[in-house]
């Protein structure tokens, strides 16, 4: 996070940057890697494959599942706050659609 | 409306049923009521939640789960992703009927059809030595290695590793090939998704008429026991089509 938060603060406190182009290049990588739940996925399930080949023990698998809960939390607020879409929680049909 | 109201509705699936159903209290949190909220001749599968963000926790997860195994003893049905909660019956309404055709046309797609799931994972020993038995180059190259310890080359290591890699990337696509294939006529479709940690070769989803369930059960046992010494089986199912159900809903946050 360290990095992130002195990019996220830089423009403010820092050394000025050099163009716009990086500026907003470097905001989309930034929202990217925040906003990207599917390591987070890929990190549960590779966790459920190694309870299940007997490589870790339940409370091993409650410890790290926490974690990973932690972190799924975290993408979800950056999305909310982005204003991007989040999976779960509370949902209705979207007024564009084709409904009524 | 106030936040620590029952009312939102947690939906676990849609399936084809014209009147009122209910499937005991095995919902989601604290197993609440499961029963139908129904629009024509389809109906939601619902429990009452307060408004919460359910963690994908396994066991969370297990209970959506449960709630769709119940209800596909009896029912074709299209899972709906973990976790989707709506404001009232009238928001599942409005899903229900603004997505009734699509949700239509898949049900009549996945009629009687059910998926199975499988993970192959391989002993990398066991592979190598078996690479060992079968690959004469690789033979003589390391019974080289082995007798002039002292002398062999580094290059003649290097040449060994690299042949012993390219063997097992040959042996891995040649058994999920064979895996495929003794599976083909016994599945409508399969779909390969990636694979979980280093020795899995295979994590695919196969899509299997109810008529064939006991045949495609047969096959895997057969292929498992043809591979017992090289290759783990990770099987499970019945589950609802997960991997082949792809409607995408115009939802949007409700607060």
């Amino acid at each position: 996070m360290g990095l992130l938060t002195n990019i996220l603060l830089a423009p403010f406190l820092g050394p000025v940057w050099g163009t716009k182009w990086t500026l907003d290049k470097i905001d989309r990588v930034v929202r990217e890697e925040l906003t990207d739940d599917t390591p987070i996925k890929e990190d549960l399930l590779a966790l459920q494959m190694k309870l299940e080949t007997g490589e870790i023990d339940d409370a091993e698998y409650v410890r790290r599942e926490a974690q990973i809960m932690t972190r799924f939390r975290e993408v979800r607020e950056w999305r909310e706050r982005f204003g991007m879409s989040t999976s779960g929680g509370p949902v209705r049909v979207a007024e564009s659609g084709e409904s009524k | 409306m106030q936040p620590w109201d029952n009312h939102w509705k947690y939906v676990y699936c849609i399936i084809r049923n014209d009147r009122s159903k209910e499937f005991g209290e095995i919902g989601i949190g604290s197993g609440s009521r499961v029963y139908t909220v129904s629009f024509k001749d389809l109906a939601a599968v619902v429990s009452d939640t307060p408004i919460v963000i359910y963690d994908p926790t396994r066991e969370n997860v297990l209970a959506h789960e449960f709630v769709n195994e119940t209800v596909m003893r009896e029912f074709t049905l299209i899972p709906m992703s973990f976790g989707t909660v709506f404001r009232s019956e009238n928001d599942v309404l409005a899903l229900l009927r603004s997505t009734y055709q699509a949700f239509t046309d898949v049900l009549e797609k996945m009629q009687d059809k059910i998926e199975f799931g499988l993970k192959i994972l391989w002993d990398r020993d066991k592979v190598v030595a078996a690479i060992e038995r079968e690959n004469d180059e690789i033979r003589r190259l390391k019974d080289e290695i082995t007798r002039n310890a002292a002398s062999s080359t580094y290059f003649a290591r290097m040449q060994l590793g690299r042949l012993v890699e390219a063997a097992m990337e040959e042996a891995s696509n040649r058994y999920v090939a064979d895996i495929h294939e003794q599976l083909e006529d016994v599945s409508v479709a399969s779909r390969s998704n990636k694979v979980i940690g280093d020795r899995m070769i295979l994590n695919a989803a196969f899509l299997v008429d109810r008529r064939d369930e006991k045949s495609f059960d047969e096959r895997v046992k057969a292929i498992s026991l043809q591979y017992e010494d090289l290759l783990t089986f990770k099987y499970t199912g019945p589950w609802p089509p997960y991997n082949f159900v792809n409607i995408k809903l115009k939802l949007e946050k409700a607060i």
